[in-house]
Formats: structure tokens, sequence, C-alpha cells
């Protein structure tokens, strides 16, 4: 789940003290990229689904997204398949909620649509704000060790290495059964389990930074720890981070979809990726109707296609080395 | 060298303590936060004062919490993992061969995803932005943007279920009942190899295609670094083939690094273990633990949680010995 992390660490440092402009060439060079912004298109695309599509859909075919309608359950209780109608009983023509199930409905009668769609809120802001709250304590800790090296610097080391070593998903399982289902939890589950990624960026980064002239003439000058940290260094971190930041979105978002499909994420009936596969794969009911394990796991491997490939358009253009 | 050793293997026991030390305390969160004491967890709810005070005694919780730790832990230098009291047995019993049946996963994903990379990410990185190249990234960027837990049942549907009803890929081309590759089940290796391989070919394939993306990317990289090189320039100039160069001076570059990343990368795969092996019913550890999960069972939440890093540990220091050992340069002072 998080091995793809390692490519990026690869580069990591390498990047470090970019020469001044470096901002304006970076923009440049993305526009004429037409993988990334196809990808940064699908990134708009999928926000705009999360923020208005779920609504908009909801209220098109009259299908809340946790409403479980029974017309939608054939008579051997079997769920819609894609572009039919509810089953009307006693010969009526008209259904009030709307008949058409354009991706069909699941084994509770909800319609699928309509959940894939909300399910992209969820993916993204659980990922999201865990990704911030990650970057926060990542920052925060890879800048004091990077920094001060020493005694920090061995203690960060050390937690890092001992977090890196752990099977993450099945402590953070553990934990999740602990504290107990809730979308704050899985935010903070998942964050504890990922800000290393970014306190090494960041250490590495810092390290490489501090020892450039400008550093040494600010400290000359009588600039303390402080304003050397947050002015000097901190706006250098923000390059390699922002390349980094892309791949722990899609990490968190697999992530949060991982937790949701082993029953510990964010709890039902709020409609999550992770959860309709897991009730299409669990029950086994995908087998007989594959669009309910086909919609949430298409969504899923079109918004990591789209932050993964735009993360590397981000690190081709942000490259020092150019192309 | 011996330095290195050491200090390898001394950093490898501090790591395996702080997670014998997370594991223990584990337990006792999980305890604190159901709001019942382990005694009283492993005597029952329906149990009476005396007797949860009495498997006090007898597990030694009434000792002081260090000592208790101690006591684990050299229970657990013994092979004593505790007893599972949902299954009923000692959960060394239940651990060893589902940690076998994991190994033959992971490892035979990793045989996969390297033999499927290499080439592959060798080509990118000797001809860039060749048609090659260029299909091997699209392909590379695809296969990272999949997640397991949904490539193992879309496995198991279309190559396992979809040909018992008579089609492959959705088309009509099969008579009903065909058996492709077996959907569930495990074979030991001892029991039958053949058997062994033919239960894990999916299962590996589903494991293997994340990493393989990842792998083609990594390998990529490296040999284009290696190749922009002088002495691999030199080594072309002199008139080596390109198979010589890269065997002999860019794999000897690629193969230490390579090797580290595998290293990190088994202790990775065991997250993936998990979606793997319950979709198609492998009795490893990632199954054992979540069956252990959803039962409470304790003891072998514990253990597996133990046996998990104890790979990965096990993996990143013998990977790092290996290094060494690849890499003239970590051998002389303190490196590494």
């Amino acid at each position: 789940m998080t091995s793809s992390m390692q490519s990026i660490e690869l580069d990591a440092g390498q990047s470090g003290g970019r020469p001044a402009g470096m901002r304006a060439t970076a923009l440049r060079r993305l526009r004429r990229d037409p993988v990334a912004l196809g990808a940064a298109g699908l990134l708009v695309i999928l926000i705009l689904a999360a923020l208005v599509g779920g609504p908009l859909a909801a209220h098109l075919t009259g299908h809340a997204p946790d409403q479980q309608f029974p017309s939608a359950l054939a008579r051997d209780s079997q769920p819609l398949g894609l572009m039919q109608r509810t089953y009307l009983a006693n010969g009526a023509t008209h259904d009030p909620h709307g008949s058409l199930f354009i991706l069909g409905s699941d084994a509770l009668g909800r319609d699928v649509l309509v959940r894939v769609l909300y399910g992209a809120r969820i993916s993204l802001l659980v990922a999201t704000s865990a990704t911030a709250l990650a970057v926060l304590l990542g920052i925060t800790l890879g800048l004091l060790a990077g920094y001060f090296g020493g005694w920090i610097d061995a203690v960060v080391n050390r937690l890092t290495e001992t977090a890196m070593a752990f099977p993450n998903l099945l402590l953070a399982v553990g934990l999740a059964v602990v504290v107990g289902p809730g979308l704050l939890n899985v935010v903070i589950i998942i964050a504890l389990f990922t800000w290393y990624y970014p306190a090494r960026i960041v250490r590495s980064t810092t390290i490489a930074t501090r020892q450039m002239t400008f550093v040494a003439a600010a400290r000359t000058v009588g600039a303390r720890p402080r304003r050397i940290l947050f002015v000097h260094l901190l706006p250098q971190v923000w390059g390699p981070l922002l390349v980094y930041a892309t791949s722990i979105i899609a990490n968190n978002i697999i992530f949060e979809a991982g937790l949701s499909y082993l029953g510990v994420g964010v709890p039902p009936p709020t409609a999550s990726w992770g959860q309709m596969l897991s009730d299409a794969v669990t029950s086994g009911m995908y087998q007989t109707d594959i669009t309910l394990a086909l919609a949430p796991g298409l969504a899923l491997v079109l918004t990591m296609l789209a932050f993964n490939l735009l993360g590397d358009g981000l690190r081709d253009a942000l490259d020092p080395r150019g192309r | 060298m011996r330095k290195v050793v050491i200090q390898r293997l001394g950093g490898a026991l501090v790591q395996v303590l702080a997670v014998t030390l997370f594991a223990w305390l584990l337990f006792f969160v999980i305890a604190r936060f159901t709001g019942a004491s382990p005694a009283q967890r492993i005597a029952g709810k329906t149990a009476t004062a005396s007797q949860v005070a009495e498997v006090a005694r007898l597990y030694g919780l009434d000792k002081p919490y260090w000592e208790q730790y101690l006591i684990f832990l050299n229970h657990l230098i013994h092979g004593n993992f505790g007893f599972s009291y949902v299954q009923q047995r000692p959960v060394s019993a239940i651990l060893w061969p589902a940690t076998r049946a994991t190994a033959s996963l992971v490892l035979g994903a990793a045989a996969i995803w390297l033999a499927v990379a290499a080439p592959i990410g060798a080509w990118g990185g000797l001809h860039p932005r060749s048609a090659g190249d260029v299909a091997g990234r699209a392909v590379a960027i695809l296969g990272m943007s999949i997640p397991v837990f949904w490539l193992a049942p879309m496995m198991s549907y279309f190559f396992g279920y979809q040909p018992t009803q008579g089609r492959i890929l959705g088309l009509p081309l099969l008579p009903r009942g065909t058996t492709l590759f077996p959907i569930v089940g495990y074979v030991n290796f001892g029991q039958n190899p053949v058997e062994w391989a033919y239960h894990l070919i999916l299962p590996w394939i589903t494991l293997a295609i994340g990493f393989a993306a990842i792998y083609i990317r990594f390998i990529r990289t490296l040999t284009a670094e290696q190749l922009a090189e002088d002495y691999t320039r030199t080594a072309m100039a002199k008139g080596a083939s390109t198979r010589r160069v890269l065997v002999r001076h860019v794999g000897r570059n690629v193969a230490p690094t390579v090797t580290v990343l595998l290293g990190a990368d088994i202790a990775t795969a065991l997250t993936g273990v998990f979606f793997v092996e319950t979709v198609f019913a492998i009795p490893g550890i990632g199954y054992t633990g979540l069956s252990a999960i959803q039962n409470l069972d304790y003891p072998v939440i514990t253990g597996v949680i133990i046996v998990a890093a104890l790979i990965a540990v096990l993996a990143n220091t013998i990977v790092d010995l290996l290094h060494a050992a690849l890499d003239p340069r970590l051998r002389r002072v303190g490196g590494g």
C-alpha cells in the first residue's frame, strides 16, 4: 500500500535548493505536459463529481445515497443490473422514486451510481485530511531532525525506521478495532501510519539546504534557529513535498478504502468505495452482478491513476536536471 | 565488514524489542479500551471475582508490568506465543503453518515481479522514449493504480469463476464447468509441489502486479542513471556489447539497490497478503490475522503482529547484509 513512495525517496534530496525562478519554469513545463494536464483535468472532474455530482445524481434519479428501494430488488432478491428499471407491483406504470437505476442497484436496493459519486466525497475527504495531518507532523519532525541533527535526528530516525518496519495495515486494523469506527478515527489512524514519508523527505531536503551559503549567511547576520527554520528552510521543502503529497493522497485513498474494505473504516451506511467493494465481494454477490465490484473498483483505479500521473508530471516539472 | 554486521544486527535487535513491546502493550490497550482487564478477558464475562483472581495468578497477570513483559519475552524466546482460547490450540501451532503459506505466496510473487520488471525496466532505461519504454511506463503507472483488494476478486472472477460458467473474459468460448485456475484453497509444497504452484498462480500474479509496476520504474531510473555515467560510456567505447555492459557493468551497480528495495517491499507485501489470502482462502498469516481480529482472539493477533514484524525486520537485515556484500564500498567504514 505504501511502496510506491520509495521510488520518490530515491530522488529525495536531489531536488533540494532549487534556484530562483524554478517555480515559473516548473509551471511552464507542466503546461506543456499533456499527460499531466489530462490527469489534472481528471482530478478536477473527480472533485466536481464529489462536490456536486453526488447531490445532482441523487436529485435527477430521485435516489438518496443511503435510501433502500425494495422495488429495486427482483423477486429472488437479486439486485438490478446496468440500466435496469425497478419492478413495479400491481401493474403501476409510474414509480414516484424514479425507476431507472443507471448502474443498477446493490444487495440492499440502493442506487450504485449515486453511491459511487458519494463515495468520492469520503475518499477525497479522508485522504486529503489525513495527508494534511501527516504532512504537518512530517514537516515538524523532519525540519527539527534535519536542522538540529544530533540526538533529535537519532530519535526521529529510529522512530521512522521502527514505524516502517511494522506491518502497518495489520496494526492500523488492530488500532481501528480498539478505537472503533468513525470518520475522524480513520483520518487519525491513517496519518499515524504515513507521517514518516514526509518526515524523511523534509529531513533530507533540510540537510541538503542547511549547508547552503544563504543559510550560513542568515546565521552570520544573527538569525535565530526559529527564523532560519521557518523563513529560510521551510520554503525549500515545498517542491519535493508537493510531489510527495500527490503520492501520499493516492496511497491514503487506498488506505481508507482498504480499512473500509476490512470493515473498520468509515462506518456504514455512509457510502465509501472500499465498503461497496467489500459488500460485493464478501457476499459473493459480485459473481452474479460484476457491476457491483466494477463500479467502485474502477472509480478507485481512475482516481489513483489521476493522482499518480499528476505526481509524475509534477516531479518531471520540478526536476532541476531539466529534460 | 564485521563492524557493519554487528551494527546491523544490533539495530535489528532493537527493532524486534520495540515490536514485541508494542505488540504486548496492544493487549493492555485493547483491554483498557474494552473496559476489561486481561485476566477478566481470559476468564470470560461470566467469571466471578475469585475466578478472575485465580486466572490472574495463573498467568502472572498480578505481577508488575515490567516483570510481565520480561516473562512474555522469555516465553517468546522459547517459541511460546501463548494459547488461543478461540481455537483451543497453542498460538505457535497456528502461526507456523501460516508463516510457511505466506512465505510461499510472497517469495513466489517476488520472483515473478522481478522477472517481469527487470527486462522491461532495463529496456526502458536503455531506450528512453522508445515505443517499448512508453508502453512499459504506461503499464507501470496503471499497475501502480490498481488496488490489490480490487485486483484479487477481479482475478478470481475472470480467471477462476467465469471459466466455470463457460466464459473467458466475458466471451462464451469454453465448455461449462471448465476449471482454468482453482478459485480457493492451498496445498502444501511438501504434499504436492505441482498442485502447490497451480493453486498459487493466481495469488502470485495478483500480488506481483503492483510491485512489478513499481520495479519497472525503479529499474528504469537506476539503469538510465548508470548508463549516463562515464564508466559505461567507456565500456561502450571499448566496443563491449550492450548485453555485456548491461549485465557486467550496469547490473552490478543496480543489483545492490534493487536488493535493498526488495527487503523493504517483502515487508510491504505483507499488507497485500491480507487481501490476497482472504480472497483466495490461503491459510497464511494475513488470513489468520484477520480472522483473529474478527474473533477478538488477542494472543493470535499479538502473535501475528510479532511474526509479521519479525519477517519484515529479518528481510531488511538480510538484505542490508547482502547489500554490504554486493557493494564493496559499504564493507570498509561503518556505513550503511
